[in-house]
């Protein structure tokens, strides 16, 4: 199938759901409306050979990452002029929108069609979450855990939204853009 | 007359045990890593598990947002490092997608050389652990012999012996000599026969066979709903791989089978790499006989890339998996977002749930057969 076909099958069901301004390289890439658009969305994949949900994730569109997030050490390089860092610093590019919000990213693959759609859903920062899909795919669910614990996005009605990679103690969502790393025991 | 005894049957309450949590790891060596498991067992059967993870994540994610390209490559190194190629490879195809770079028919050819060397390492390296861990301890010193000379083979075209980084942005670090092809060739040659011993050695071991056929069942529909990939999916009898489906690299050139497994038991999991072993084979046999002439690394890669603003996904078949990466620039010169799509990670995850109403005996059984690397769980 390819993805304009798969754009056609998808327009037929869901004629608010259009084409993403962005595309993901060599892939069909739509975007929902809003988030009550995803349940039936996921349904319908799941029913049409879209039977497996290959990725959960998000991308935060704030801005560069803030440098205080990592944890950085004087480079004693004896061979660097003095000033020199060899060190890069996130800087903003000139035309790029950032804004205050979350650019979620769910991948739907078709084992039987061999076909992929990426969809996309942008939410406002501000207390941010989605519906979960562990009810239909079970991949979602250490996914969204994973989503919940580096980018702190919500998923409602998942069954067991916990913390996955970071230690107990971490405070904040690593991924997040304006993460800023609070020194703890290990850090000496 | 037979006078056989009626069997009693005991009255229910007092067979009720207390239930017990047991740790398995982090430190368990068939564990392959540090995976701490919760278990909760009732007498020997496992009525809770609770998978637990993180103890290697190191933010390789997040560490990418402030490197250029060509370091980010470095990184990627650490994810998978039993098969840090294909972590190469991936990475790569992703970024070059995104500036729109092409590479060369040989860089491609070398790409899938090393791609296929490194799968036959990481498969002998699970044949091995996976034998020590059910008890069989010498098709370990067969499985390691034979995988030192592919790392010997490593270390001489690229100077590593884990994690590589030859595979760079537009091709590969630098050009094979005519004596790695021909000991290539020789490894080839002396592989082949290899692997029917070790058929002999463990997969048709009766013990072997008895300890991991019909244990860990997993039928298509659960492997596509938790979304599994790579020998775990195909151990199932679901035909996907990424080399045919969504061919890269110039594996449509080639020619080689998708072995499939039959029932999705661990012993299926476990057919199906061994099987893969031949496969990839067959593949370096037809690269090195067919390997272009001509540069390795393509032209226009900057030395600081800044690829204009937008998205690309590329994937391989790595020896784990379906191993993706999303890559998103805005325009900068580091990646604005890195994701990776870790086959090992997803994979593990229906352990909390297949594990339940197994015996304690078979937890390492299903385990291994999963065949997780922790630096790719936990990236």
């Amino acid at each position: 199938m390819t993805n304009d076909e798969v754009f056609a099958k998808i327009s037929a069901k869901f004629p608010m759901v259009e084409k993403a301004a962005v595309q993901v390289k060599d892939y069909l890439t739509v975007r929902l409306s809003s988030k009550d658009d995803l349940l039936p969305f996921a349904q319908w994949a799941k029913d049409s050979s879209f039977d497996m949900l290959e990725t959960v994730t998000a991308t935060d569109l704030l801005g560069p990452v803030d440098m205080k997030g990592y944890i950085r050490q004087q480079n004693f390089n004896p061979f660097l002029p003095d000033g020199a860092t060899p060190q890069i610093e996130s800087a903003p590019t000139t035309g790029y929108p950032y804004r205050p919000a979350m650019d979620l990213l769910w991948v739907f693959f078709s084992v039987a069609e061999k076909a992929r759609v990426f969809v996309r859903l942008e939410l406002p920062r501000e207390g941010i979450s989605a519906p979960s899909l562990v009810p239909l795919f079970k991949s979602a669910d250490w996914q969204e855990r994973e989503a919940f614990d580096l980018l702190g996005i919500g998923f409602e009605g998942h069954p067991n939204l916990t913390k996955i990679l970071t230690p107990d103690f971490t405070q904040g969502h690593p991924l997040r853009k304006d993460y800023v790393h609070i020194k703890d025991r290990f850090d000496e | 007359m037979n006078n056989v005894p009626e069997p009693r049957t005991p009255p229910q309450a007092a067979l009720k045990s207390d239930r017990l949590f047991i740790n398995l790891g982090p430190q368990h060596p068939s564990t392959h890593g540090v995976l701490r498991i919760g278990l909760t067992i009732d007498g020997e059967v496992i009525v809770k598990a609770v998978p637990d993870i993180g103890y290697l994540h190191r933010g390789t994610e997040k560490l990418a947002e402030v490197r250029n390209y060509h370091h980010c490559v470095v990184l990627t190194d650490r994810w998978d490092y039993v098969a840090a190629m294909p972590n190469n490879l991936v990475f790569c195809l992703a970024a070059e997608k995104l500036m729109g770079v092409k590479t060369t028919p040989r860089a491609d050819a070398l790409r899938v050389i090393m791609c296929e060397m490194n799968r036959i390492a990481s498969h002998l390296l699970f044949f091995g652990t996976y034998g020590i861990d059910l008890g069989a301890l010498t098709p370990f010193l067969y499985a390691f012999r034979e995988r030192e000379m592919i790392l010997d083979l490593f270390e001489m075209s690229c100077g590593a012996r884990l994690t590589y980084n030859y595979i760079r942005l537009g091709g590969v670090m630098t050009d094979v000599s005519p004596e790695w092809l021909k000991r290539t060739t020789e490894f080839v040659e002396y592989f082949k026969p290899r692997l029917d011993e070790y058929d002999t050695l463990l997969t048709y071991n009766p013990i072997f066979m008895n300890r991991t056929q019909g244990v860990g069942i997993v039928s298509p529909q659960e492997a596509v709903s938790w979304a599994l990939s790579g020998p775990n999916l195909r151990g199932s009898g679901v035909n996907h791989d990424v080399r045919k489906s969504d061919p890269y690299s110039g594996y449509e050139n080639y020619d080689f089978d998708v072995p499939l497994g039959k029932t999705g038991s661990c012993w299926d999991r476990y057919f199906c790499r061994v099987q893969e072993m031949r496969q990839s084979v067959r593949i370096i046999e037809q690269a090195i006989a067919k390997l272009p002439d001509g540069p390795f690394m393509a032209s226009g890669v900057a030395k600081i890339p800044k690829p204009a603003p937008g998205e690309a996904y590329a994937h391989v078949e790595g020896a784990r998996g379906d191993l993706g990466i999303y890559l998103a620039s805005d325009g900068g010169i580091s990646p604005f977002r890195l994701h990776v799509h870790a086959p090992s990670f997803i994979n593990l995850a229906m352990l909390q749930e297949k594990l339940v109403g197994m015996k304690v005996s078979d937890v390492i059984a299903l385990l291994g057969s999963i065949d997780i690397v922790l630096g790719e769980v936990d990236r």
